[in-house]
């Protein structure tokens, strides 16, 4: 038989990890030339050391505050776009994580402030009220996924349909909770403590906590999605829902544990801003989704299903962060970041779709000459 | 000739119905060209064809349910005023085209909203309200009552009074000769033979049809006795598809399943692996009656289906091929949730090899395999979660000729090593030679289970097609009449 004269190719290079690999150095070189380009153009800026005084010039860019808050910033964005790539890799789509975020947020913030040192119960030890607030972030944020999830998997509606309902639900919630109105002063453990823990670097202040947390987050997804039965679930039910039901999988228990997951990034992320941030109040991450859909479709998620990556994801937000930090550091007009923002993540998706085009073709031709050879020699 | 009809018959997958698409410009030729009127044509668009006066109706009803009657008869020329609708002339033409065939519905229902029987009468006035004068009608009696169906004769016999020309594909033999004045015999996609209606007869037709040249050769597991009974169904029915349907499934044994396009074959395979909602009767594995509510529990129970199409239900196409075969068997690759990767690829490495999979390494998606070896994954999918009971639809559909050889060959060594194989095929030869006995349904009944030495082409063909005929998916002749 054929087998025998052609031995398999299994130890070759595994395509699929190549493919990744290439995918997001794409993603990375961009964001390098990005970063390059901001530091040669960006201009340098003098400012006088906190410490001794003496005036020194810098790169506008390339500081370490200004990367520092870059990203920060980012890791928000990127937290819950890794969550929501989840959704997008089933072949759904989650509106309801800029909402989840805030009514997260303000749960956390009302229990923080209850228990911090102006709230009425002020004399309770931070060592039980910060983990406990961590928990109800992540908790308040998980339900409202399961709920998501509820709702597409018994109802059979559009997961479009479902999150923009519950986009105005969660957020209505968080309106009638907080009364409109801002809730801080919350124990310093938690602020300055954990999230806002500050390294002093060449006299710069910084916060790796956000940046730790946000790579812990997209770690532990790359992993899941890569080695787990459920991560490979995930990308059969987006690649082919049929097929995955045909092949017995359990479509409903996987479909609510992505949009339960998205629900936890956005409690997670919904922490940090607590604590980076000090307060919270019900209009904390409006129009948050949008950023976060977008920094996952940059990243290689595809609307229609079956692809995507963590990593993609956290690269995705990234440079969505970086134009928008360059747009001032050029001096740009800020009336016309939404525009460049805009066209940046159209031209991304399509760039990636020219590249899977010419990939797969590449791929059809190998898998072709692969057959041709092979009935040569076995005729 | 104007005025006349013209039969098209032939085996499923015989090409009937790709000329008929061909003819009315829905497919482009790779070759060749026809004549109308002593004019050669080559059409590359439905609208080409519909200025020439061909016109289609299809068999399966093809038009957009959402909108109404009068939208769909009008729906290539919709009249309008610089874009916006004429109302009132959509329905007044519409009208007319119903009149002119003598059907009376509203104009302003919805498609959706008619009975098939109406909507057939819809599809062949929109094909005359564009100005055929050539009538392609693809089976189309496949999908009405048998009153129904005495109408739509009639108004082919006005038609054809009226000089316009008709090519009908069908299987209805008893139609055929009704109608037509000459018939054209179609075999794997080639010209068979054309007759005049009056110079043939139904058993010259038939052997027309299934006369190719075939040897029955004798697989190696119809030497072994087979073995327990793995599968028992008994009074299955599911309203509309099929009823009252029950055979018993052995390890080692290869039931065929044959019939025409519609005779439940497939609904009946989906039923048994759960995907049927409205099934009753009762499903035995190995002798103990189960309940099966989902392909989760159909698996769990070891039944394995590879399904009619496999690139929608089968294949996770931009998937690797590796993963594909190790979808639905995960839960046993892997220690709390958490896939062993080389245990995964070792199983893969194998199935590969066992099933002569063919593709430049497992990592390529499946989209781009050929549809033999995507074929072999969906099935290395089932044997790798050690399902022994597999349910085969159309197994080497869409696959050519070399590809078909080593699945049949697979088949054979799997029913030779104990599994238990009901085996759904339109290809004669193959449920012939591979089956231990043939299983013949039509019109949602089993019509007889053959054994091996009592088959025969002919009798099958019979069988499948049914002597009588008119038949009608509602109330479907009992086997008594055979």
């Amino acid at each position: 038989m054929t087998h025998d004269e052609m031995p398999l190719r299994i130890s070759a290079p595994p395509a699929r990890r190549k493919l990744i690999r290439f995918q997001e150095t794409g993603l990375l070189g961009v964001i390098f030339a990005l970063g390059l380009a901001l530091t040669v153009f960006g201009g340098s800026l003098q400012i006088r050391q906190p410490g001794t005084g003496t005036v020194e010039t810098v790169n506008k860019f390339l500081r370490a505050d200004n990367l520092g808050m870059l990203a920060n910033n980012a890791s928000f964005f990127a937290i819950m776009a890794v969550g929501e790539a989840f959704v997008i890799i089933t072949g759904g789509i989650d509106l309801s994580v800029g909402a989840i975020y805030c009514l997260s947020a303000v749960c956390g913030a009302m229990f923080l402030s209850y228990f911090g040192p102006g709230g009425a119960e002020s004399g309770a030890s931070p060592a039980w009220v910060v983990p406990a607030a961590i928990l109800l972030c992540m908790g308040v944020g998980t339900l409202c996924g399961l709920l998501n999830g509820a709702g597409v998997v018994l109802f059979g509606i559009h997961p479009f349909v479902i999150t923009l309902g519950t986009l105005a639900i969660y957020r209505g919630v968080a309106f009638v909770m907080t009364k409109a109105q801002a809730y801080t002063n919350f124990p310093s453990l938690f602020t300055d403590g954990l999230i806002r823990y500050q390294i002093v670097w060449n006299g710069h202040a910084l916060y790796p906590v956000p940046l730790v947390i946000m790579i812990c987050v997209t770690i532990f997804a790359g992993w899941y999605l890569k080695h787990t039965v459920t991560g490979r679930h995930v990308f059969a039910i987006g690649g082919n829902e049929q097929a995955a039901l045909f092949s017995g999988l359990p479509v409903k228990r996987v479909k609510l544990k992505v949009y339960a997951f998205s629900g936890l990034t956005a409690g997670i992320a919904a922490i940090i801003m607590l604590g980076y941030y000090g307060s919270a109040s019900s209009d904390a991450g409006t129009g948050y989704e949008l950023g976060v859909i977008a920094a996952a479709v940059v990243g290689g998620a595809s609307l229609v299903g079956g692809r995507g990556t963590a990593w993609g994801a956290l690269l995705g937000a990234l440079m969505i962060q970086m134009i928008s930090n360059g747009i001032i550091i050029l001096n740009i007009d800020q009336n016309y970041s939404q525009i460049i923002i805009g066209s940046v993540i159209i031209l991304a998706v399509l760039w990636d779709r020219i590249n899977t085009t010419l990939r797969e073709r590449r791929m059809a031709r190998s898998a072709q000459s692969a057959r041709d050879s092979r009935q040569e020699i076995s005729s | 000739m104007p005025g006349s009809c013209h039969a098209l018959v032939g085996e499923n997958g015989a090409g009937k119905s790709t000329l008929g698409k061909i003819l009315a410009g829905l497919c482009r030729p790779d070759e060749g060209h026809f004549e109308i009127d002593g004019v050669p044509r080559r059409f590359r668009s439905p609208l080409e064809a519909q200025r020439a006066g061909v016109g289609i109706v299809h068999q399966e009803l093809s038009f957009c349910p959402n909108l109404t009657v009068a939208e769909n008869i009008c729906l290539s020329h919709l009249p309008n005023r610089v874009g916006r609708m004429n109302w009132p002339e959509v329905y007044r033409q519409a009208r007319a085209c119903l009149d002119e065939i003598g059907a009376d519905c509203d104009v302003q229902e919805e498609l959706g909203r008619l009975n098939t029987g109406q909507t057939q009468m819809v599809q062949i006035a929109a094909a005359l309200a564009t100005g055929a004068r050539l009538l392609v009608m693809d089976e189309p009696t496949s999908s009405l009552s048998a009153a129904e169906s005495r109408r739509l004769e009639e108004l082919i016999g006005q038609l054809l009074q009226r000089g316009t020309t008709i090519i009908y594909v069908s299987h209805r033999m008893d139609e055929i000769f009704r109608l037509c004045d000459s018939v054209t015999v179609m075999r794997d996609g080639q010209h068979v033979a054309t007759k005049s209606i009056a110079k043939t007869d139904e058993t010259e037709l038939i052997q027309l049809m299934i006369g190719r040249a075939w040897t029955k050769f004798f697989p190696k597991h119809l030497d072994r006795p087979i073995g327990a009974e793995q599968l028992r169904v008994e009074s299955f029915s599911s309203p509309g598809k099929f009823s009252e349907v029950g055979f018993a499934l052995h390890s080692g044994e290869v039931l065929g399943v044959a019939g025409l396009v519609g005779a439940g074959r497939s609904e009946m395979a989906l039923g048994i692996f759960g995907l049927d909602a409205n099934r009753t009767g009762r499903i035995f594995v190995k002798g103990s009656e189960v309940s099966i509510g989902s392909p989760r529990e159909a698996m769990a129970l070891g039944i394995g289906l590879v399904s009619e199409d496999r690139k929608s239900q089968g294949l996770v196409l931009g998937m690797s091929c590796g993963d594909n075969v190790t979808l639905c068997s995960l839960e046993h690759l892997s220690r709390c949730g958490i896939i062993r990767l080389p245990q995964e690829r070792a199983v893969v490495a194998d199935f590969f090899s066992k099933l002569r999979i063919k593709a430049a390494s497992p990592q390529v998606p499946a989209r781009v395999l050929s549809g033999g070896n995507q074929q072999k994954l969906v099935l290395a999918k089932w044997l790798a979660r050690q399902c022994r009971i597999l349910i085969l639809d159309e197994p080497t559909r869409g696959v050519d000729v070399g590809a078909k050889a080593e699945i049949h060959q697979l088949i054979e060594e799997l029913a030779a090593d104990g599994y238990a194989i009901l085996m759904i095929s339109s290809e004669l030869p193959e449920v012939l030679n591979l089956s231990n006995r043939v299983m013949v349904m039509r019109n949602g009944r089993v019509m007889q289970i053959l054994n091996r030495v009592e088959t025969t082409e002919e009798r099958v063909m019979q069988l499948m097609a049914g002597r009588t005929g008119a038949g009608n998916t509602n109330r479907p002749t009992s086997v008594a009449n055979n």
